[in-house]
């Protein structure tokens, strides 16, 4: 029996909901212009006024926000409430570049934790439920939005932020813990060091876990399931949006609900920035028709993934995404071919290898190489080097085969790579620094 | 152990990075295992130890638990005079009964008048078998952990 968090929103008509999204809409887009210069300095340049924008059919006439508007309009430039009405800010990890500060008022905080209860229900959770949040808590999103969505459900809320990996296991079994939240890469390790310290399944009580806030594949979800015992749902969202829950899994397993009554999706073409029929593969733009302080129009996500609206067997009529095929930061360009590190997860687990790895990618004498670091499985390892280098050669001919360029694959000790309680590091791109 | 059975050796993975080996040295030490023959192959990225220890169980388990990759494979242990010419009667022997190599390494024996090698081979039977033909002492693990 399927549960919702709000069932009237999220089983709405298309007609229902569309009609709620163009008074929305219209809505937030007067208030933004009135409120933030910068966007209304972009419409303006564009010859849009607020009175054009009727509804989402006027949607496409708006221009885009990206990552770089944020970094100019930093740290003020895109705030549309008095900063006496804002409660909290939330930022992005800001490894490239400058930072991102998203703001909230108190109706922001809530209609994201809304969100994330949307999602902790979709995942089974109720007021029984023992909720373990190991994302971490601070300026990153992860922590605050799950907790505070977990708090919504009414479930006992462990409140772990990350690390400490032993104590999370010895937590989960004191206090029986049902639902997980964190990192699909934390997710694993967690797995890892549970049977590491001689536990299985048995002596848990996990039954879901929702992972989400970086890349992971089909393999890894199957992997994480069984070394957990648990049916694992995805949970997508950005800082730039409010944080996870803009969208999340059901029991299908086969996409993620956008809470569109909040953040309405478009696809678009990332060159030429034309809307594309449902369906496209292209890239996210999310509009907020919600929140208060920091609104963000036609914000570009550089996720690349589908939109659907097939109907869904949960009974949720909320438009679906696609897994992001790859944030495009993440798409590596080498020897002009376009490579996801998610393609050289999925053959690293379908032959039967962990999944952490480390790609590494340079230029030598103006060609570039790929060499990517993976742990050997201990049952494979052969006294004879003649018999490792084979390993080596068959796993970068299945690479190979998947991608289309030759890496070289270098085998190093059982777990020897970082294990990483946030977002993992899999890519260094050393091209960077010649450049 | 009857005597023909042959010889345990552990191999062990490194990593091509400081400290690898000492890593191994420093827990085999504490669990008080002594090292009765080593070699060390190496490739550009990678090496492989190997050992032949006193306490082939506990030594494999000891360095297993430590997270290492190590397997143990049977081999052949043999002892022959310290003269010219001792080695390459025994390849000759070998190589005459079709035997191919893996690789093989010295080590130094009990006496000082002769001198031992682990020898890898593919077929360790027919290996034993022509070496016995040929007249050619085999070492017992059981003869190598009284060295």
């Amino acid at each position: 029996m399927e549960r919702y968090w709000n069932e009237e929103i999220e089983c709405a008509s298309r007609e229902d909901m569309k009609k709620l999204q163009d008074e929305r809409l219209a809505a937030q887009v007067k208030h933004v212009y009135e409120n933030v210069k910068y966007y209304r300095d972009l419409m303006d340049e564009k010859g849009v006024k607020p009175e054009d924008i009727k509804s989402t059919d006027d949607l496409h006439k708006l221009p885009f926000l990206s990552k770089a508007d944020l970094r100019d309009a930093y740290p003020y430039g895109l705030l549309a409430k008095p900063l006496s009405e804002c409660v909290r800010i939330q930022s992005t990890s800001g490894t490239t570049g400058r930072r991102v500060v998203a703001f909230y008022t108190q109706h922001d905080i809530d209609l994201w934790e809304d969100c994330c209860a949307r999602a902790i229900t979709a995942a089974g959770g109720t007021n029984e439920d023992v909720c373990q949040v190991c994302y971490g808590y601070g300026l990153f999103t992860g922590g605050p939005g799950l907790n505070g969505g977990s708090h919504k459900v009414g479930c006992l809320t462990l409140p772990m932020s990350s690390g400490n990996t032993e104590r999370q296991i010895q937590f989960m079994r004191d206090l029986g813990s049902t639902i997980l939240c964190c990192t699909p890469s934390y997710a694993a390790y967690i797995g890892e060091t549970l049977h590491d310290m001689g536990y299985t399944t048995d002596d848990i009580k996990l039954r879901a876990g929702i992972f989400g806030a970086e890349p992971w594949t089909e393999e890894m979800r199957h992997s994480i399931e069984k070394s957990l015992g648990i049916k694992a749902y995805d949970i997508y969202g950005l800082t730039e949006t409010s944080g996870p829950g803009v969208s999340f899994e059901c029991s299908e397993q086969t996409g993620m609900h956008i809470n569109e009554d909040h953040f309405i999706p478009e696809i678009i073409d990332p060159e030429t920035g034309e809307v594309l029929p449902e369906g496209s593969v292209g890239e996210l733009v999310f509009t907020s028709i919600t929140k208060e302080a920091f609104p963000l129009l036609r914000y570009r996500t550089r996720d690349l993934c589908v939109l659907s609206r097939k109907k869904c067997s949960c009974g949720r009529t909320l438009i679906k995404m696609t897994k992001p095929m790859g944030r495009s930061d993440d798409m590596l360009i080498i020897r002009g071919v376009n490579v996801f590190p998610s393609q050289i997860e999925t053959v690293l687990i379908e032959q039967g290898y962990s999944p952490n790895y480390l790609i590494e990618v340079d230029r030598m004498n103006n060609t570039d190489t790929l060499d990517i670091s993976v742990e050997m499985n201990p049952d494979q390892f052969s006294d004879k080097v003649g018999d490792i280098q084979d390993l080596e050669k068959s796993l970068a001919g299945a690479i190979k085969t998947m991608l289309g360029i030759n890496p070289k694959v270098h085998l190093v000790s059982p777990k020897s790579i970082t294990r990483s309680e946030g977002k993992a590091v899999r890519v260094i791109d050393k091209r960077k620094l010649h450049d | 152990m009857p005597s023909n059975s042959p010889v345990r050796q552990i191999s062990v993975f490194m990593d091509n990075k400081p400290n690898q080996l000492a890593g191994v040295m420093s827990i085999l030490k504490e669990s008080g295992v002594n090292i009765r023959a080593l070699s060390l192959a190496d490739t550009k990225d990678f090496g492989i130890l190997r050992i032949i220890v006193n306490d082939t169980d506990r030594a494999c388990e000891t360095v297993k638990s430590a997270g290492y990759a190590a397997a143990v494979t049977p081999v052949i242990a043999i002892s022959i005079p310290d003269s010219p010419g001792q080695l390459s009667r025994v390849l000759d022997i070998l190589g005459g009964d079709g035997v191919n190599l893996e690789y093989l390494y010295a080590f130094t024996g009990a006496s000082d008048r002769s001198v031992s090698f682990v020898i890898r081979v593919d077929d360790i039977a027919a290996a034993s078998e022509s070496l016995n033909k040929g007249g050619i002492i085999q070492l017992t693990e059981n003869d190598i952990s009284e060295m």
